[in-house]
């Protein structure tokens, strides 16, 4: 098998790297105005023609669902597991933390997101599988709390913390009652740490 | 003062009632369509005219364009939700009370979801919709603080107001359409999960003065 040139290799990269921009794009877009952009707005942001974003996506659905990708890629490299074994209050600020800058920075795509779901099936299937990586990293973050509980026990406290840190919740603390970052975050590690059974002690206390 | 004066007033009420009744079915015409179809957030005019078995000019006689109509529906819904849900047991046990509580406020989410999702992702679109999702909102909180009022009166304000946010959170439209859709979840298995939910959350309930 012929290895590609360099030549070849720098067509690639180069094309990656306008695929990212119009992703970029739209993504600021995104933030911008909560409606999905027209190819002609990404293109102009992007700096780039409607053509170029047309032989690298092969229709605005694709481009959106590809764009869906990269921002939860982005949302997760950013969203860092940190503190899984530290203690209870260590573990809550860890999680609220995380949690809380997740939602400032992709609010106005998810409810751009949520609010488009209903047209296309793959974008129900995506806001699914973000649902689920959140509830999974609320289980790896409480797992004593969390062991303690029956199957059903943990099935319904998982399904209220995820409703207490959903997006929207995050939005209504911040714009709605005007709560700082901190005061918002505080609001959660409190709710939570009521939420959640007792701490039960480790093996090697 | 003569028959004739005394019976037209009469005459004008039956035709302005006749007019409310045209507005409430073309109103609950819309609200059916919403549900049976939630991803078309505006049914057509002619659609709703049909389904209320009205003409499409009936309806632009009575609301000036599709907006003031999903207005409209959403101040039925307010008083709709008003009307069916008045506060039970506030002066029951701490069970009791959440259960009420819970129950009710399942039911106006059950109805309600349709034109919540509607709401929502019209407000920035629409001015005339931030006061009424405020409302909603506002009513979802001042609820929960008649029917949690000894466990919140233990609080300091700061706390309360933290509490009735978390509150409102759990309790959220979209966090019961979740799990009713996204969890399968059963009417009362999804009651289940609020109502543990909001026991763990409430502080523990204050001995009665009578105690």
């Amino acid at each position: 098998m012929a290895l590609p040139s360099p030549s070849q290799d720098g067509r690639r990269l180069r094309s990656e790297r306008t695929k990212q921009s119009i992703m970029d794009a739209y993504i600021e877009l995104l933030r911008e105005k909560p409606d999905v952009p027209t190819a002609a707005q990404i293109a102009a942001r992007a700096g780039i023609s409607t053509r170029s974003v047309f032989e690298r996506f092969v229709d605005l659905k694709g481009l959106s669902l590809s764009t869906l990708d990269y921002a939860f890629a982005m949302g997760e490299a950013q969203a860092v597991v940190r503190d899984v074994d530290g203690d209870r209050p260590t573990r809550l600020r860890s999680h609220v933390e995380t949690r809380a800058h997740t939602c400032e920075r992709w609010l106005p795509v998810w409810r751009v997101v949520v609010a488009n779901q209903g047209k296309m099936e793959e974008l129900r299937d995506r806001v699914r599988f973000i649902r689920q990586a959140i509830v999974k990293r609320v289980e790896l973050m409480y797992r004593p709390e969390l062991g303690v509980l029956s199957a059903e026990e943990r099935r319904d406290l998982l399904i209220a913390l995820e409703a207490l840190i959903d997006f929207e919740s995050w939005a209504r603390m911040r714009d709605g009652h005007g709560l700082s970052f901190e005061e918002a975050c505080s609001v959660w590690m409190r709710m939570i740490d009521r939420m959640l059974p007792p701490t039960p002690p480790s093996r090697d206390e | 003062m003569s028959i004739t004066t005394a019976s037209k007033p009469a005459r004008i009420d039956g035709r302005r009632l006749r007019s409310e009744r045209t507005k409430q079915l073309i109103i609950e015409a819309y609200l059916a369509l919403l549900r049976e179809n939630p991803v078309m957030p505006m049914p057509t005019a002619a659609r709703i005219a049909e389904r209320a078995g009205y003409s499409v000019r009936s309806i632009f006689e009575r609301f000036p364009d599709l907006n003031k109509l999903r207005a409209a529906a959403a101040d039925y819904q307010l008083a709709q939700a008003a009307a069916l849900a008045p506060p039970r047991n506030i002066d029951g046990d701490r069970a009791t009370r959440i259960k009420s509580q819970v129950e009710t406020r399942a039911g106006t989410c059950e109805r309600g979801v349709a034109l919540w999702r509607v709401l929502i992702f019209s407000v920035d679109e629409d001015e005339e919709l931030k006061p009424r999702v405020r409302t909603a909102r506002e009513r979802t909180i001042e609820r929960m603080e008649i029917m949690y009022r000894p466990e919140l009166s233990t609080l300091s304000e700061r706390d309360r107001k933290h509490m009735l946010i978390a509150l409102e959170a759990i309790t959220d439209i979209e966090s019961w359409a979740r799990m009713r859709e996204l969890y399968g979840l059963s009417f009362e298995e999804a009651c289940g999960v609020w109502i543990r939910a909001i026991d763990r959350m409430l502080p523990p309930t204050p001995p009665t003065p009578s105690n």
